[in-house]
């Protein structure tokens, strides 16, 4: 009894937190059992075992690969240009002040705005298909990118940038000596927050004018009320985004253990 | 003092809003003189302008940012109503926090706008929709940043005013809530932006009013200019919104200069 109160008090947070998520679902799974749900709420009504059920039928009948191919090219194709433009961009900001104001209202414009407002102009300019999902993945992605790589340039130590300069150092290596690795912890929580910004617009990229994709299967099946089938993609975005912010996160902390903690933000 | 003292000073300014003006002018010239103009697939300043004006004067995009805002107080107030006082019970109940972090955790992590299209199926086109899509993103940053800044309180000042008498009142408006105020502006601010999110995918989901709705509908009538006008109202309001939180920010917390990146 004793090592069970030990490991208890060990493991409290784990257990607490797990126990939560878990309780929920059963209740979730037992709501028919304990309350008749009337027949009109029964259409938008859906429990656990129906969409893992829905799931596995969806994958032996091979219907959702292509969804899910769809929006993972759209997210790594949107994803890698966001990396390819941001990060440059963000280190020549960080260390030219002329381009850093002729290009910060632009950034500061850009950053505010919600994206997704572009997606109608993407449409009409790259089509219904693939492209204007992965633009919109694009300037999603892109802003959290580059501001975060010129806060990690804009914070490098000035006296090492100024050894390095005075051992005769041009400006190419004093960026790859030092402001580079310097920016690094900044960079990684860029990507963070990037992708939260690229899964959503893939959702929402998929829920206009597309013919596949998981957005695009969400979408469908909610007018067609099979709420179970909305439920599977909901849980496969869910579930990738955890797997992908919590990986990030974990290079994050093993990177700048020294920094403070901040709130949460994704 | 001379020219080049005034631009060192201001040179900021000086060359932000020479690079808009700059490009804006490269804009419209291009396609004035250099690329023949294709209305359906492109448009210039001028005729942006011209759009923007009658838009304004004659008011149709007022009622639709009317409409769209309406939607957004909703949902946002019912957010700082429910998040506030959930995060500060999570960070004050060392055991709720560990009962609640993970389930909200992970809620904020994932793309809770994939629940639109159910969302809309079930509370119908319009106003509820709207706002329960924009309060279900919105909410986390307030609870996270709340139960954040309740758990920064510094131990020593709760101990002290314990010390001195005061009870759980004073302990809350003298050392919790000044703490925690800071933090929730700075989830103002991520949640404004998550809910601006919510209004445009409600609107252009499902909806028959609203800013992201009558862009949608400009889109698909090729009124290209329209479009453009009524994306840039929303890009005034965003700006205008992001800074004021901002502004507010630096004022009730000027010690919190450091910023995470939005």
């Amino acid at each position: 009894m004793n090592r069970l109160a030990n490991f208890y008090s060990e493991k409290e947070a784990h257990i607490l937190g797990a126990g939560f998520i878990l309780l929920l679902i059963v209740l979730w799974e037992l709501i028919p059992h304990l309350l008749t749900v009337s027949k009109g709420m029964s259409l938008f009504f859906t429990t656990p075992l129906r969409v893992i059920e829905a799931g596995y039928q969806l994958i032996v009948e091979n219907k959702i690969q292509e969804h899910f191919y769809a929006s993972a090219i759209e997210f790594l194709l949107g994803l890698g240009l966001a990396i390819i433009v941001g990060l440059p961009l963000g280190l020549i900001m960080g260390r030219s002040r002329l381009l850093d104001a002729m290009i910060d209202p632009f950034v500061t414009v850009f950053n505010a705005t919600p994206r997704l407002i572009f997606l109608p102009l993407f449409i009409l300019w790259f089509g219904i298909g693939m492209w204007s999902k992965i633009m919109i993945v694009f300037v999603g992605a892109v802003f959290p990118l580059l501001i975060n790589t010129y806060e990690g340039v804009k914070n490098v130590d000035r006296v090492l940038v100024n050894v390095v300069r005075s051992f005769g150092a041009n400006e190419w290596q004093t960026m790859k000596i030092v402001v580079l690795p310097n920016s690094v912890p900044y960079i990684v929580a860029g990507l963070r927050l990037a992708i939260g910004r690229a899964v959503l617009g893939v959702v929402v990229g998929e829920f206009f004018g597309a013919s596949k994709g998981l957005g695009f299967m969400i979408a469908t099946a909610a007018t067609n009320y099979k709420v179970d089938v909305v439920f599977v993609g909901v849980a496969i975005f869910m579930g990738l985004s955890l797997i992908l912010t919590m990986a990030v996160k974990k290079i994050e902390s093993n990177l700048a253990r020294w920094r403070p903690e901040e709130a949460k933000t994704f | 003092m001379g020219i080049k003292a005034i631009y060192q000073e201001h040179y900021r300014l000086i060359l932000g809003s020479a690079s808009v003006l700059g490009l804006i002018l490269v804009w419209e010239l291009m396609l004035t003189f250099l690329i023949p103009l294709n209305p359906f697939f492109f448009t210039k300043p001028s005729l942006i302008a011209v759009a923007f004006k009658e838009q304004v004067i004659y008011g149709a995009l007022w009622g639709d940012l009317a409409v769209s805002s309406k939607a957004f107080l909703w949902g946002f107030s019912f957010a700082v109503l429910l998040g506030i006082p959930l995060g500060a019970f999570m960070g004050w109940r060392r055991r709720a926090g560990y009962t609640l972090d993970p389930f909200f955790t992970a809620l904020y992590a994932s793309p809770l706008v994939a629940l639109a299209p159910l969302i809309i199926v079930v509370f119908g086109v319009g106003l509820l929709a709207k706002s329960v899509l924009v309060f279900a993103l919105s909410v986390f940053p307030f609870i996270f940043n709340t139960f954040a800044g309740v758990r920064s309180t510094d131990p020593l000042l709760i101990n002290v005013v314990r010390s001195f008498g005061g009870g759980e009142k004073d302990l809350y408006f003298k050392v919790i809530f000044p703490t925690t105020l800071p933090y929730i502006i700075a989830g103002a601010r991520i949640a404004l932006g998550r809910g601006l999110v919510g209004i445009i995918v409600g609107e252009f989901y499902a909806a028959s009013e609203g800013i992201g709705f009558a862009i949608s509908r400009f889109g698909d009538t090729y009124r290209l200019p329209e479009m453009f006008a009524g994306i840039f109202v929303l890009m005034i309001a965003a700006v205008v919104l992001t800074e004021g939180m901002r502004k507010l920010e630096a004022v009730l917390a000027p010690w919190r200069t450091t910023e995470e990146s939005r």
